[in-house]
This record gives structure tokens, C-alpha cells and sequence, in this order.
């Protein structure tokens, strides 16, 4: 008598993180443990001006210092920038144009010879004017910051829709605001690290967190002298990322320039306030906007222009207009549209890459704005918000083809479950009442790219599948985990294939040499693109191991289904063969011995941008609403979210754990960039570097978060799934926003919302009723 | 091998673990000696080489004069070694002196208050340090002890009087901190301890203030109000003391001793907030404890 | 290289000694000489807890605590929780959870919730939350983490999983 085995999917599971186990045992070695043999440590000696001329560099007292294998500057480099423009020379040769700017770099035999080496090359500078306001940095004469550049002017974007002057003749109110949003930085609690290996065919082995692998190895060759293809990017276990290593920064070919010249491995090591100064930031960014609606509220139009603050090289930052633009665009029913945006060279740090890359500014900007349009229009948040509402079959002015999406639901599901309106007439009217504690609600919403976004001339992904005798597979995937559980989600998804458990699934990834091409960790992409891959070819693995039991059984392959490593009959679940055995007799089977190995690439059905920013560039889109219930201490401007509900599209759910520890730690990293999070930079100088000073979220500071995902299904996603980890980022800190407004009447247009400028603001309008007082 | 993440080289021709009190000051005798007992605030990998350290380094971790929470003919002695967790925990402070069991609540983390001492945070000598706000409004005396003509020269001085700018304080080189002390608070007495958030505890205070006395309906005496980063040492207020001593708590005495504590105060503006801010929380929380006297 | 010093103690149960630099870390001669590699240099300062080990009973940020103290003593570190009988209920219950993201947190979240659950096995979810106040996580927003120490509490007082 066979057995009979039910279906089971591990799609929609709370799967076990395929390396969970290790990570608690503190097994794991990651990038920064990493010591190979006769490993050399490297430092690099920073500028201490923000914009000089530099006169000499003498390095001969460090050479000299015991222990000292080799210091390299831009005298021993090649001529070759790196960066979106190519503005950024890893060495800088004559020149530093922020305080961060590498000058000098020192291979030793361990860390504190490297510090001490530092010390002993001497710099001779000569300061230049200097310019860190994007206006100033603007004015006829301000310091040109790149000579090739002199308006200063590092990149412009701009996009028009329609005939915005025309929208607003037509429109009964015009609503404007000003918002400057700020510099905060990822906080990798893994700090910036690699190693480089050179072997004596001059090929490289990269030890690195990047998060595109594949696409770095064309931008870091070119300033090393080494052909793409001689240079193999590996990725060990990194501690955290968030969009911070989706280019190459100046320490990486620095690591490598110095194995080359010692022949020997060499680690490089961020100090954690190194970190804080010489990592990348999210783009700061100053918002003017006009928008325009009809006396019931009916959006006519957005204009908006914004500057935003390049620091001295381009990083991704300057491309964060990309992104800015979907939302001014696309998100709620904006028929006429003018925006533009320019990245401005100063003498401040620069920003790169940040989960929700550019949305998060522009959510800040169009939710606080949209909120203070309501009130005029004198609708509620909600209704207003909903009035407006994308719905499916909504094809925005970007090109955008919205197919499966529920913004409506999103809102109405949000405010329902909050009880918002309730609560919202209630505590705005408890603004007048006594009481030092006043409580707030305020509702967000945001459309966020979910299934990649086509930048490049490819979206893709590949996978390599192979099962061998025992019935175990082996995926290799073009994708890369850097903590976010895309390996779980390609082993849930093959497993569901190939009828196989989560634990018989090797997930092979995070290697150029094994791995087929991907774009990499971007866009919330990796599910969606790289799982759609994965599952592709685990339908071809699926087929042969089915045409090979059809053949054997003499049934239709229609007939048959795998489970729990057999084969079984599909209408019953009656076991036929165990698929390890098939597979042995496929394989030994003489000359017509089948392996079953397959590959796969994936390339999403998205556009590229055409000239006019009109594409739809990504395969999915998706919507969350965010309602944050809020008290405040109008004394100490203290806020405590006690609150959030969290809506979400999520197409569907692949990894229960996964999805939820993803909005979870997207909430916390949104309410640090709403609250707490700002790194102070005054006249280029990175005043906080330091935990001490620099305030993430700690756990008794976190709210209860009551999530609910509405599963949309995306056609073409894999199982339905959607891309989700940046949403939750994106959408939360106008939620918060528009909650102390409910809560007092007081409204913070530039984050943090930190407690000293909610006290400041609270205690100055106080001050102005007090005086317009009788 | 060196170890690849060892420090700066930092200079250090001698390591003395001592065991009793004798073997510490002995050590440190001679002004050249750094102690080290929690090493929450000397510990800091970064801050090595940039600060001054004696060349030997003195561990005084396992004195056990140093330690101990205990009562003796009315007076309560919390040895250098106490940590934030055991002040938190004492049974003997939680009874006779609980405001400081609370400022330990607000002090740091958990791993820091398993190691931060009291003779530490008093050291350091930092405008923000936590624990010397509750001491100060106890009239504490720290008691020091040095190595001087062959003997344990011992000598007690006003916490008050122990300061002398940030990072500063009147010990005399080679001198220690053996434990502070103060008379147990007569019943009915009451402490508070405020200090700036959002965050429970894991924040170095842009202001914290302590304030103390006995409630005598809605007045104050005794009253002892102690402020902390708000200028270059924790400090006493004693004219908002005056200010509020004994009188029947209204909306003008408040008033007044808000006032008042505005003129005692020169708080600076830094990265953690500026000057207003800190007069605004300061007033602040000094309006919030007397407004609960006032209102009881 | 600075004056090192001899200092003997106990390790995950294990008698160990070594010869430690006079000004290393803890953290430090943990990582190097013992390869321990669980517990992390993440701030340096005692502000995220990565580095968290367990002296004499005691949660301690290990990058504070002078090395030459450890002389003597009885350390446990994250390695040392798993055992012959398997995970520690802490560990397993962070995999159970889905507590572990990129992880780089985890070994000193896994040995403060540790510390608190012995001095506390009935900790509730405020309680916990303090406890962990001294540790950043980048990654999970804690929630996880809470749910995870809940459970373990659970399990250590002879409960099932709940």
C-alpha cells in the first residue's frame, strides 16, 4: 500500500531563516572576521580640511615605521575617478573638496601600526573658499567645487506632464510649501570593510558588502588596471546594508591598489566614526511645492522643484531624483505635473543609496503637503486621500501601468482598524483642553516601485539548478542576501516546486564566479526577480524529473505532482517512486544518462525610462498606509509613537517571519529618520559621529505595530508576491508628522521631529498668542 | 602576533592587579598610576591615546574595601566599586534613599550598569553624570584616600566641593575615591530625579535635575535641588532652594523659583541642544515636581 | 606593543589562560586569541550591546571591560550557550521567530536576554524591553526579538512553546 501525502507549500509559512541557526550560535563568519593568510590591515589617512589645496604629502616617516608594508597616494594610482560622474579619484591628487576626501593609505602588519602611520604622514593643505548651502553654492562666484562643473551644477533632472500654468488658472485653491528634509546615514552595525586578494596572475579576489556584485566589477576595474573579468567579487555575511553599498567608494580600490602593490591579502576597516564620516548618507534634499485642487478637492496640479545637496563627488544620491519624480508624478491622481530637481556640488559629504532611495524625501514632502491640502479643502485626511486615489488600470503621467494595486484599500482598511476619523475629530479638538500631554493620530500613504526597476538595460536575474542523487538541490542564484531572507525565499519556492523540504535546499549565492548575472539588492527587487528566476527553474527541474516518472508510469505528466520527495498521482496524493530514486536511475542510465540541471534568467516585463522619464520601469507597484497614533509632552516636545498600524500591499506572502520583520525593522529605521536620526553637518563637518549622538531606535522606544498585508496577487510575481522592504521606510515619518499637527496644531515641515524643535516650535507659538493677546 | 584590533600603542610599562586598599594607593601613590575599576568610561577604544593616562595602570577592581552598600550609626556609605546595578537593587537604598535606586533606572544600559561604579561616575567628572545629581542633594561627602609618609592618609570632602570643571575635579594627585557617603534621609523625605528623553534611560542627559526635601503639605523643606548639564560641573541651586524653602507652593511661587533657577543655571549650546532648550527642560521639570507638591 | 600581562579564568566552562595585551579589550582577546568571533566591535563605546558577554553572572559590553580582568573569572559567550542538549532555549527560540535578519546583532541580543531571563524567567514584554535597551538592532525593529525572549522565558520556565 503507497502512502499518501497531502500538498504542502512553504509559501505563506513562517519559514526558518536558512541561516538563522548559525548567526545564533555565532557561528557565522562575516566579511569583517574575516582573516586570511599573512593579512595585512590598511587605513586610510582623510583630509582635515573641507576644501584645500593640497601642497604636499610626505610619507616617509611612515614608510620608515616598523611594521609598515606600504603606503600608497595618488602619486602611485592610476588617473581614473569613480562614481555616477566619475568625480571621485580614490586617492585625491591635488585637491579635497570634503572632509572625508582620502589622501593617503597605509598597509601594516596590524591595525595600531596603521593608526600610528597615519599620524606620521604629514599634509601640507592650502584652504579654498569654501560653499555648503545648495542657494549660495548657486550665487554667480560661489567656490567652484569641480572645475568642469562651474555653475556647480552636478546633475538636473526634469519632467513635465500636460499644462501645469493652464491647471492652476483652473484651480479654485493653490496650496505651496517648503520642505527640507535631512541627512541621516544607514548605521550598518557591520561597518564599512573589505578585503582584497591579487594572485600572481594579477586576477583580484574582492572580499565585499557591495550589494550589485555584478555590475561593480565594470565600475571598481577600470581604476585598478584590471581587466572586469579578472576580478572576482565575493560577498560573506555583512552586517546590515540598506542601500549603502550600491557603489564603489574610494576604500574599496584603495584596499585593492594596496594588495596589488604588497602582493599580499589586505583587510581595510571603517572605525565606527569613520563610519559615520566617510560612509555615504541618505540625500538630503529642499522641497518647494505648489499644488493645486478643485473647491471639492480634486487634485489639478503638482509643480515642484527641489535642490538637492550633492557634497563634493556623485554618488547614487544625485540619481535619487529618479525615484522623487514616480511620486510627484504618480502617486494619487496628479494630472498636470512640472518637477525639477538639481544636485548641487558643495563642500558637505555625499549621499548615496538608501532604502526607499528618494521616496522617502518625496513621501515626507507630498504627504505633509497633502494633509495640509485636506484642511484647506476641508476634508478629512482620509477622505480627501481617497478622493484622489490611484486605481487599478491607472496608467500616471511616468507611464506607470498600476495593475494590481489597492491604495483605496490601504486606507480605508488603515483608518478603519485605527478608528482614525473618530479619533482625529476627537484630538484635534482636545488642542485647546488643559493637559501638558496632548495625543495625536495621522495617516500616510505611499506607492513604491515592487517588482524592480529597470535602470540598467537589464532588470535580470539568473539561477542555476541542480538536484544530485539523494534528491537534494542546489540553487545558485544570481541574487545576494545581505540579511534580508532572500535565501529563504528561494528555497520556499523551489521546495514548492520540487516537492522537496526547506532543509534539502542549498541556496548558493553571493559569488560572481558561481553565480549567473543579477543587478543586485536594489528596488526591492530580490523576491520578486530573483525568486521569479529561481522558480522558473525549478519548473524546468520540475518537468524533467515529471516527463521522466509520466514515461516510467505511462501517465500524463497532468497526472503527477511531487511531495515531500515523491512522486505522487495529483488527484490523490498517492506516492508513485521517491524522487531520489528516479533521479539515480535518470543518472545512471547508461548513454541516456540525464542530470537534472538547469538554468534560467529572468527579465521582468519593465521598461527603461525613455528620454522623457515616460516607461513603466518597474514590473510591479504597490501601496501602503501608515497611521502612527502619537503623545506628546508639549513641555519637553518629547514624542512617543504608541501606535502604528501598518497596511500594505504585499502581492502575496511568501515567508510570514520575513515579511514581518521586514516592515518591523522598515517602521523602526522610518521612525528613526521622523524622530531621532540626523547626522549634524555644520560647515562640512560631521558634528554627531557617534551612537552616543546619533539616536537609532532603541527597543522600550519602539510602538505597537499592528500590521495588515493585503494580498493583491501579482500576476507575474512569484506566487503572487511583491517587492515590500522599502514601503514600510518610506511611509511612516509623515504619518508622524501629521500626527503632531492633529495632536497641537503645530507642523514640523523640516524632520527630525526631534524634541527639542517640537518644544522650540510648541513654546514660539505660544509665545505669539501670548503676545497677540489683548 | 599582535592582535590586529589592539589599540593605539598606548604606553603602559606596568599593570597592577591590587587586592586590597593598601596595594591600590600604594600603586597609584606617586600620581602615575591610572585606576581602572568599571571601565565604562575609560574603556573607550577610541578615546585611547587621546587622553591623559598614567603609564601604570592600576586595576581596582577586586578591593573589596572599595565595594559594599551599608549602614553605620546613621550613615549610609555606598563603597567606589557599588555598581549602578547594585545601587538599583540595594534593599538598604530602596528603603532609606530610593532616589537613588531610581537615577540608576535612567543611567545607561543594563551592561553598563552591571559595570559603572559610583567612585567612577564621580570621577569622570562629567557635567552630565547622573549619579552625582541625587548625592549632591544628599549633602554627600566623598571620602579619598592616598598613600602619603607611609600610611593610608584618608580624608573626607564635600561631593559639592569636589569639582572643578569638566573632567576636573580636587583630588590630589595619587589620591582615590574609597566611597561617598551621606547621613540617612529623615523619614518622610522624598527625591526625584528627571532627566531629558525620549529614551528611558540609554541617553547622556542634555539636562537632568534632582530635587529633595520633606513635604509638608504643600510646602518644601529641606529642599535640595541639584542640576546636571547645565554648566561645567553638576551643580547645587541653593538660592532656588531659598527660593522655595518653606513656602506654601502657588502658581507665583513656582513662577519665582523657575526664575530663579534660570539665574542659577549657564548651560551652552552643543551638538545634544542648545542653550534654551536646556533652560526650557530645566524649568520644565523643576514646574513639574513642585506643581505636584502643589497640587497634592 | 604594550606591557602584556598573564591572566587565567574560565571560559564557556573551560579553564583557559593567556598572555593579553595590558590596554586590550576583552572584546578583543576573546575575538583574537580565543576566536571567539561572536560576539562584535560594533560602537566601542557601550552604546549597542554586540559585543555583550556574561562575566560572573553579569551582562558586561565586553569592548569596555579591560582584558586583565577577566582574570579569574567565569565568562560565557554566545558560542558557549550551545551545547551538548542542543540550542539554548534563547538561540532557538530567535531561529523559531524569525529574530535573526542580517544577524551582526544577534550573539549580544541572545546574551542579554540570557542575563535577563535568569535573573527574571517571568520577565513580561516591558521588562524585556528594558533590558535590551542597551542594544541596537538595524535590522528586525525588535519586535521579533521580544516575541523571541517571550518565548524563551516561556520555555525556561518549563512551558511549551506558547
Amino acid at each position: 500500500m503507497n502512502k499518501v501525502i497531502p500538498k504542502h507549500s512553504f509559501v505563506g509559512t513562517r519559514a526558518v531563516k536558512l541561516d538563522a541557526p548559525d548567526k545564533a550560535t555565532g557561528r557565522t563568519r562575516y566579511i569583517n572576521d574575516l582573516v586570511l593568510p599573512r593579512m595585512l590591515y590598511a587605513k586610510i589617512r582623510r583630509s582635515e580640511r573641507v576644501h584645500a589645496r593640497i601642497l604636499r604629502v610626505d610619507t616617509a616617516k611612515a614608510k620608515a615605521l616598523p611594521g609598515v608594508v606600504a603606503v600608497i597616494t595618488a602619486a602611485d594610482t592610476p588617473e581614473i575617478a569613480i562614481g555616477v560622474l566619475k568625480d571621485n579619484p580614490p586617492l585625491k591628487r591635488d585637491r579635497v573638496r570634503t572632509i572625508r576626501d582620502e589622501i593617503a593609505a597605509v598597509a601594516a602588519e596590524s591595525e595600531a601600526i596603521c593608526d600610528e602611520a597615519l599620524r606620521l604622514i604629514e599634509v601640507e593643505y592650502e584652504d579654498l573658499p569654501t560653499v555648503f548651502d545648495c542657494t549660495e553654492a548657486l550665487q554667480p562666484g560661489a567656490p567652484v567645487i569641480h572645475a568642469n562643473r562651474p555653475d556647480n551644477i552636478a546633475m538636473a533632472h526634469q519632467f513635465d506632464h500636460g499644462d501645469v500654468a493652464a491647471a492652476e488658472a483652473a484651480s479654485d485653491f493653490v496650496v505651496e510649501g517648503a520642505y527640507n528634509v535631512h541627512y541621516v546615514t544607514h548605521c550598518n552595525l557591520g561597518v564599512s570593510c573589505c578585503v582584497a586578494d591579487v594572485d600572481v596572475e594579477g586576477r583580484v579576489t574582492l572580499y565585499s558588502q557591495t550589494q550589485y556584485p555584478f555590475i561593480m566589477k565594470m565600475d571598481i576595474a577600470p581604476s585598478l588596471g584590471v581587466h572586469p573579468g579578472d576580478l572576482r567579487v565575493i560577498q560573506p555575511p555583512v552586517g546590515g546594508a540598506f542601500g549603502s553599498k550600491l557603489d564603489v567608494y574610494p576604500y574599496e580600490p584603495i584596499c585593492v591598489l594596496l594588495a596589488q602593490k604588497t602582493r599580499r591579502p589586505v583587510k581595510l576597516v571603517f572605525s565606527r566614526e569613520e563610519e559615520f564620516v566617510a560612509s555615504p548618507t541618505r540625500q538630503p534634499v529642499e522641497f518647494r511645492i505648489r499644488a493645486g485642487m478643485k473647491r471639492d478637492g480634486t487634485l489639478t496640479f503638482r509643480d515642484v522643484d527641489t535642490l538637492l545637496n550633492n557634497g563634493g563627488y556623485t554618488s547614487w544620491g544625485a540619481t535619487t531624483p529618479f525615484v522623487t519624480m514616480r511620486t510627484i508624478s504618480s502617486h494619487y491622481r496628479v494630472p498636470h505635473v512640472r518637477y525639477r530637481a538639481r544636485a548641487i556640488y558643495t563642500n558637505n559629504p555625499y549621499a548615496g543609496s538608501f532604502r526607499g532611495y528618494g521616496n522617502v524625501q518625496a513621501t515626507w514632502a507630498v504627504e505633509t503637503h497633502m494633509d495640509k491640502m485636506a484642511e484647506v479643502a476641508g476634508l478629512d485626511p482620509i477622505a480627501f486621500r481617497l478622493k484622489n486615489a490611484n486605481e487599478p488600470g491607472d496608467v500616471t503621467p511616468q507611464g506607470a501601468r498600476l495593475a494590481n494595486i489597492d491604495l483605496k484599500g490601504c486606507l480605508r482598511i488603515a483608518a478603519e482598524k485605527s478608528d482614525f476619523l473618530r479619533k482625529w475629530a476627537a484630538y484635534r479638538a482636545g488642542r485647546a483642553a488643559p493637559g501638558r500631554i496632548k495625543r495625536g493620530i495621522g495617516i500616510a500613504a505611499s506607492l513604491h516601485n515592487a517588482g524592480g526597476a529597470k535602470i540598467h538595460k537589464s532588470d535580470g536575474c539568473g539561477t542555476i539548478l541542480k538536484l544530485d542523487d539523494y534528491a537534494r538541490a542546489t540553487v545558485i542564484t544570481g541574487g545576494s542576501e545581505i540579511g534580508q531572507g532572500l535565501d529563504t525565499v528561494i528555497a520556499q519556492l523551489v521546495a514548492d516546486e520540487l516537492g522537496l523540504a526547506l532543509r534539502d535546499i542549498t541556496v548558493v549565492m553571493n559569488d560572481t564566479a558561481t553565480g549567473p548575472w543579477d543587478v543586485g539588492v536594489h528596488a526591492s527587487r530580490s523576491t520578486y526577480i530573483a525568486g521569479n528566476s529561481a522558480r522558473r527553474a525549478a519548473r524546468k527541474a520540475r518537468a524533467m524529473i515529471l516527463d521522466e516518472a509520466a514515461k516510467q508510469a505511462n501517465v500524463g505528466v497532468a497526472q503527477l505532482d511531487l511531495r515531500a520527495g515523491f512522486v505522487v498521482q495529483a488527484d490523490n496524493g498517492v506516492a508513485i517512486v521517491a524522487i531520489d530514486k528516479l533521479l539515480r536511475q535518470m543518472h545512471f542510465a547508461g548513454e541516456d544518462a540525464k542530470l537534472v540541471m538547469v538554468t534560467d534568467y529572468y527579465e521582468p516585463p519593465s521598461e527603461n525610462e525613455d528620454k522623457n522619464h515616460v516607461g513603466d520601469m518597474s514590473a510591479a507597484y504597490s501601496h501602503a498606509a501608515h497611521v502612527a497614533e502619537i503623545a506628546v509632552d508639549t513641555r519637553t516636545g518629547e514624542i512617543k509613537v504608541e501606535t502604528i498600524w501598518s497596511v500594505q500591499d504585499v502581492g502575496r506572502i511568501v515567508n510570514r517571519n520575513g515579511i514581518e520583520g521586514q516592515i518591523e525593522g522598515g517602521i523602526a529605521m522610518g521612525l528613526g529618520y521622523a524622530l531621532s536620526e540626523e547626522l549634524v553637518i555644520e560647515r562640512g563637518r560631521v558634528r554627531n559621529p557617534s551612537f552616543r549622538d546619533y539616536h537609532v531606535m532603541t527597543a522600550p522606544e519602539m510602538p505597537k505595530i499592528d500590521m495588515t498585508f493585503l494580498e493583491t496577487g501579482d500576476a507575474e510575481g512569484p506566487a503572487g508576491a511583491k517587492g515590500i522592504a522599502e514601503l514600510p521606510t518610506i511611509v511612516i515619518a509623515p504619518a508622524v508628522g501629521n500626527a503632531l499637527y492633529n495632536a497641537t496644531g503645530v507642523r514640523i515641515d523640516h524632520p527630525p521631529l526631534a524634541a527639542e524643535k517640537v518644544a522650540r516650535a510648541i513654546w514660539e507659538r505660544a509665545q505669539r498668542s501670548t503676545r497677540a493677546a489683548p | 602576533m599582535p592582535l590586529a584590533q589592539e589599540l593605539k600603542p598606548l604606553e603602559i610599562d606596568a599593570y597592577v592587579d591590587a587586592v586590597s586598599l593598601d596595594a591600590a594607593v600604594r600603586a597609584l601613590a606617586d600620581g602615575a598610576g591610572t585606576p581602572v575599576a568599571g571601565g565604562t568610561d575609560l574603556w573607550i577604544q577610541k578615546d585611547l591615546g587621546k587622553r591623559a593616562y598614567g603609564r601604570r595602570l592600576v586595576n581596582i577592581r577586586r578591593v573589596a574595601a572599595l565595594g559594599g552598600i551599608a549602614e553605620e550609626g546613621g550613615r549610609i556609605r555606598i563603597g567606589a566599586l557599588a555598581t549602578m546595578t547594585e545601587i538599583l537593587e540595594s534593599p538598604l537604598l530602596l528603603r532609606a534613599a530610593p532616589v537613588l535606586p531610581a537615577t540608576a533606572d535612567r543611567f545607561a544600559s543594563v551592561q553598563i550598569r552591571n559595570a559603572a561604579t559610583v567612585g567612577g561616575n564621580i570621577a569622570n567628572a562629567s557635567p552630565a553624570a547622573d549619579m552625582v545629581l541625587p548625592l549632591l542633594c544628599l549633602d554627600a561627602e566623598v571620602e579619598l584616600a592616598r598613600w602619603h609618609e607611609n600610611r593610608i592618609d584618608r580624608r573626607r570632602l564635600p561631593l559639592a566641593a569636589f569639582f572643578a570643571g569638566p573632567g576636573k575635579t580636587r583630588a590630589l594627585p595619587g589620591e582615590l575615591i574609597t566611597a561617598v557617603s551621606f547621613d540617612r534621609p529623615a523619614a518622610g523625605s522624598f527625591g526625584a530625579f528627571q532627566k531629558s528623553g525620549p529614551r528611558p534611560a540609554l541617553e547622556i542627559a542634555r539636562v537632568a535635575l534632582c530635587i529633595a526635601g520633606r513635604r509638608e503639605g504643600r510646602r518644601l523643606t529641606s529642599v535640595r535641588i541639584a542640576a546636571g548639564a547645565v554648566a561645567p560641573t553638576p551643580i547645587r541651586c541653593p538660592r532656588t532652594e531659598a527660593e522655595i524653602e518653606g513656602v506654601a507652593l502657588d502658581d507665583a511661587a513656582i513662577a519665582r523659583a523657575l526664575e530663579s533657577l534660570g539665574r542659577e543655571i549657564a548651560p551652552i549650546d552643543d551638538v545634544r541642544g542648545s542653550a534654551w532648550y536646556r533652560r526650557h527642560l530645566a524649568a520644565a521639570f523643576l514646574e513639574e515636581e513642585l506643581g505636584r507638591v502643589a497640587r497634592s | 606593543m604594550s606591557l602584556e600581562v598573564e591572566i587565567a579564568f574560565t571560559l564557556n566552562g573551560r579553564a583557559v589562560s593567556a598572555a593579553v595585551p595590558a590596554t586590550a579589550s576583552a572584546l578583543t582577546v576573546l575575538r583574537e586569541r580565543f576566536d571567539l568571533a561572536g560576539a562584535k566591535l560594533v560602537c566601542g563605546e557601550g552604546e549597542c550591546g554586540a559585543c555583550t558577554i556574561i562575566v560572573d553572572g553579569l551582562s558586561r559590553n565586553s569592548c569596555l571591560m579591560p582584558a586583565v580582568d577577566l582574570a579569574g573569572r567565569t565568562v560565557r559567550t554566545v558560542e558557549g550557550l550551545w551545547g551538548e542538549r542542543g540550542l539554548d532555549p534563547v538561540q532557538q527560540a530567535f531561529v523559531d521567530t524569525g529574530a535573526v535578519q542580517c544577524g551582526y546583532c544577534t550573539a549580544g541580543m541572545v546574551m542579554q536576554i540570557r542575563h535577563a531571563l535568569d535573573r527574571n524567567p517571568a520577565a513580561g514584554e516591558a521588562e524585556l524591553r528594558r533590558a535590551i535597551e542597551g542594544n541596537v538592532c538595524r535590522c528586525t525593529g525588535y519586535a521579533k526579538v521580544i516575541e523571541a525572549a517571550l518565548a524563551a522565558g516561556q520555555r525556561m520556565r518549563g512551558g511549551g512553546a506558547p
